[in-house]
């Protein structure tokens, strides 16, 4: 750690982590209804509905702390320069984590905007957005003070106002539910598959830079050619949601064509990132980051990839849309793309915010694949369960119900996998938090 | 490649995916109103939508194919259900659903949120959403039915009793294994009370015990009704 100010992203990758052990938890609680009858009682005081907003929400909000965490240890990095200011970064966390949890209890009492993913109710919504004025604030004090800027910085500071100012769009109420869905998309899509990339982008060549020591020209050349390709997929790319909401029928050939692309700059991401890895000039410190930044770049071309181009095209998205198809790819993206991104840059920035130089990597390989094998079950599962859903309910049309029986099966694999994978991100936890420098070798 | 050809690769990608993706959403807010009937889109609908998200309703139940994946789609649930089942399902889940694996919370809506909350799912059900969810096509009949005729040379009438469960509480013409036959019920009622009663059974006859019937497309529960209306 090169400035004291970075200490502030052990606050928040420390919070980031608690949340992220909790969603997990809920997941579980998630599975164990679709194969468990559980009784109405519980069905009233908890239903799934509840538990669903509180898995979704946690995981956006442990992914932009640990983002915002990451943007506050990167940037005196880049800039050459201390955050602008401590104290309110400081602020901010525990302002951002008090609206988290006030939502969460919200929604126990009925509290919610009633919107998938964004159940954040308006008033709580509005010191969502004073939190990110001051991250932003403060980000872009510090860069502007520093007068320095880097193509690294431009990106992250980017993807994060792109982010910031998505968000606003998801709070107003729309009369026309056609409409309320079109603009919902501008925040969910344009965030995972336009701002968040922006920020992966980014947070990757930084990582790659450090690690390897690769020269800055090199990479921000490929940063330059892979956000372009993000977003000119991306952006029109949303045209893939638009299929089945009353929307004009010219989004099937928009959104099937610029989506079916989307995959283009991921596979760039992959192989720039094994080639710096190949290249490197540095002596390696710590082996498993380079697990960490593989393995997000492979997962990330997995889940979002992979999964996301089967699913894409509108002949086929008619009968896979909105069931447990969009489940499976929905859990390895994300896990893949951003839980793994966001693990990345914390095992590469702890040793560092604790003084340690090297560590015992022991746990942490065991964790990286006991989470990475497990998630790919989970996704196996659900993703059998969905092809069931899809055939059942969809193309013979025997009903919801009669589906979801057939389903119980892969239901309780995917709750099996769930319980490997939370034990995985327990030990992954104590790992990060109570990391020893590794021994002397002989 | 030089840095410089990188950075025109971004500001023109970007660029043109932008400017197309906004002139596309402006020629959208042109045709939505047409393609959503939003002359039916009256204050009663608004005030349904409400309610369905006051009660976070799309956090099990998917609409448009959003949402969570745990309970039907709805879409389409007026013509699965009509006004009947759904204030039924609404205000007694408990009982509606008490023989079911899978439990929907009861959550004491008012009779007048109910009554908005139905007037928002009709007007969902009509709008031009490209015909989907494919189950609930108006232009198709179970897949599985169409398969038992095509074999044996079923009645399709009564191969759809068959596969609807109808015949695990129905007998028609010895076929089925409990006691209420179905032979007689053609001239009984007409076409419509038929439709009526086989889709929500309370609304014709309160004391009914037989659960109201989802699952069946408008072509289905026509071909059933055409059936017990023939006489053969
Ligand atoms: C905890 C999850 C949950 C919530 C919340 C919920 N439901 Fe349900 N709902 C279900 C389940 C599960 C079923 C299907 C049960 C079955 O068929 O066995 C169902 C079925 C229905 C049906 C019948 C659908 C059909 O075609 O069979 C309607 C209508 C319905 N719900 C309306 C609502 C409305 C309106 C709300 C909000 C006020 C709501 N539900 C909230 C779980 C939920
Ligand atoms: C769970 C058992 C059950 C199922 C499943 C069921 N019914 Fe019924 N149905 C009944 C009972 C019991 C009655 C007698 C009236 C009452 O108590 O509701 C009845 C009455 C009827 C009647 C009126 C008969 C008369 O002569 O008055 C018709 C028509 C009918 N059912 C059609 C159907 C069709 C079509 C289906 C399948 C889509 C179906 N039922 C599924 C239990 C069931
Ligand atoms: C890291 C990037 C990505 C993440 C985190 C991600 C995540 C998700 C999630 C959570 C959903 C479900 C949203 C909902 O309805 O609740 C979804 C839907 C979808 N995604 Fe992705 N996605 C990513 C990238 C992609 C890519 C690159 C493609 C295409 C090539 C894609 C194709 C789709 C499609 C077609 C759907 C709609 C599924 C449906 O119709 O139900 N995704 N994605
Ligand atoms: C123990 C592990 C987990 C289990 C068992 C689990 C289970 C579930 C279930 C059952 C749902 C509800 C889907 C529905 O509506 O039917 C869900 C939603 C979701 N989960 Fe998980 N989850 C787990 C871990 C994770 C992790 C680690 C992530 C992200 C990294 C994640 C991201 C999501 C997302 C994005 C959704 C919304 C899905 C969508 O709309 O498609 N989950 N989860
Ligand atoms: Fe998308």
């Amino acid at each position: 750690m090169k400035y004291k100010s970075q200490g502030i992203a052990r606050a928040y990758f420390t919070v980031a982590l608690l949340l992220f052990v909790l969603q997990v938890i809920v997941g579980l609680y998630l599975a164990f209804n679709y194969f468990f009858t559980v009784p109405q009682g519980v069905v009233d005081a908890f239903p799934f509905s509840t538990a669903r907003a509180f898995h979704t929400n946690l995981l956006v909000l442990w992914m932009l702390l640990g983002f915002m965490g990451g943007a506050y240890f990167i940037v005196p990095e880049e800039t050459e320069r201390e955050i602008y200011s401590t104290k309110l970064a400081y602020i901010q966390l525990i302002l951002l984590v008090g609206t988290g949890v006030a939502a969460l209890v919200g929604f126990l009492f009925g509290w919610t905007q009633g919107r998938p993913l964004l159940e954040i109710p308006t008033l709580l919504d509005l010191f969502v957005v004073v939190g990110a004025l001051m991250f932003l604030f403060n980000i872009g004090m510090t860069m502007i003070t520093a007068r320095k800027w880097t193509v690294i910085q431009g990106t992250l500071l980017g993807g994060l106002v792109f982010l910031a100012v998505m968000y606003l769009f998801g709070i107003p109420f729309y009369k026309n539910t056609s409409i309320d869905w079109y603009y919902w998309w501008w925040v969910i899509h344009l965030w995972v598959e336009g701002a968040w990339e922006l920020i992966t982008s980014a947070i990757m060549a930084f990582v790659l830079l450090k690690l390897t020591g690769v020269e800055r020209k090199v990479v921000e050349k490929w940063l330059y050619v892979e956000i372009g390709l993000f977003l000119f997929t991306g952006i029109a790319g949303t045209g893939h949601h638009y299929y089945w909401l009353a929307a004009p029928r010219y989004w099937l050939w928009i959104g099937g064509i610029f989506s079916a692309l989307e995959p283009v700059p991921i596979v760039l991401m992959v192989l720039d990132t094994w080639n710096h890895v190949r290249h490197r000039k540095l002596e390696i410190k710590n082996h498993l980051t380079f697990v960490y930044v593989v393995g997000c770049a492979v997962l990330h071309l997995a889940g979002a990839g992979v999964l996301g181009i089967v699913h894409t095209l509108p002949q086929i998205n008619y009968y896979t849309h909105g069931s447990q198809v969009t489940v499976s790819h929905g859990h390895l993206a994300f896990f893949g793309a951003y839980a793994l991104l966001n693990l990345t840059i914390f095992y590469f920035a702890f040793p560092q915010l604790k003084g340690i130089v090297r560590y015992d990597e022991k746990l942490g390989r065991i964790c990286f694949w006991t989470m990475s094998l497990s998630m790919l079950g989970i996704t196996l599962a659900f993703g059998v369960a969905g092809v069931i859903q899809s055939y059942v309910e969809r193309v013979m049309g025997l009903g919801y119900m009669t589906a979801q029986g057939h389903m119980k099966l892969w239901m309780a694999i995917a709750f099996a996998f769930g319980l490997v994978f939370l034990v995985g991100v327990i030990v992954m936890v104590y790992d990060l938090l109570f990391m020893k420098p590794a021994r002397q070798e002989a | 490649m030089s840095n410089r050809t990188a950075f025109w690769i971004f500001i023109l990608g970007t660029a043109s995916s932008a400017l197309l993706f906004i002139f596309l959403t402006v020629d959208m807010h042109r045709q939505v109103d047409a393609l959503t009937n939003a002359d039916k889109l009256t204050d009663d609908v608004v005030a349904g939508k409400k309610v369905w998200e006051k009660y976070n309703c799309n956090d099990c139940h998917t609409l448009l194919g959003f949402g969570g994946y745990y309970a039907p789609d709805m879409t389409k649930v007026y013509k699965r259900r009509g006004e009947d089942g759904i204030r039924f399902i609404v205000k007694e889940p408990e009982k509606a659903f008490a023989k079911s694996w899978r439990k929907m919370p009861k959550q004491n809506l008012s009779d007048a949120e109910i009554n908005s909350l139905i007037a928002f799912l009709k007007w969902v059900s009509e709008i031009n959403n490209g015909d989907w969810p494919p189950q609930d096509s108006d232009k198709r009949i179970a897949n599985s039915a169409l398969k038992l005729t095509a074999g044996a040379g079923v009645n399709l009438g009564m191969a759809l009793l068959q596969d609807k469960g109808c015949l695990s509480c129905h007998n028609y013409k010895g076929v089925g294994d409990e006691d209420v036959p179905l032979e007689k019920a053609g001239e009984k009622y007409d076409a419509e009370t038929l439709k009526k009663l086989i889709h929500n059974p309370q609304s014709v006859n309160k004391d009914a015990s037989m659960p109201p019937q989802d699952g069946l497309s408008d072509a289905e529960l026509e071909t059933i009704v055409n059936f017990l209306k023939s006489k053969n």
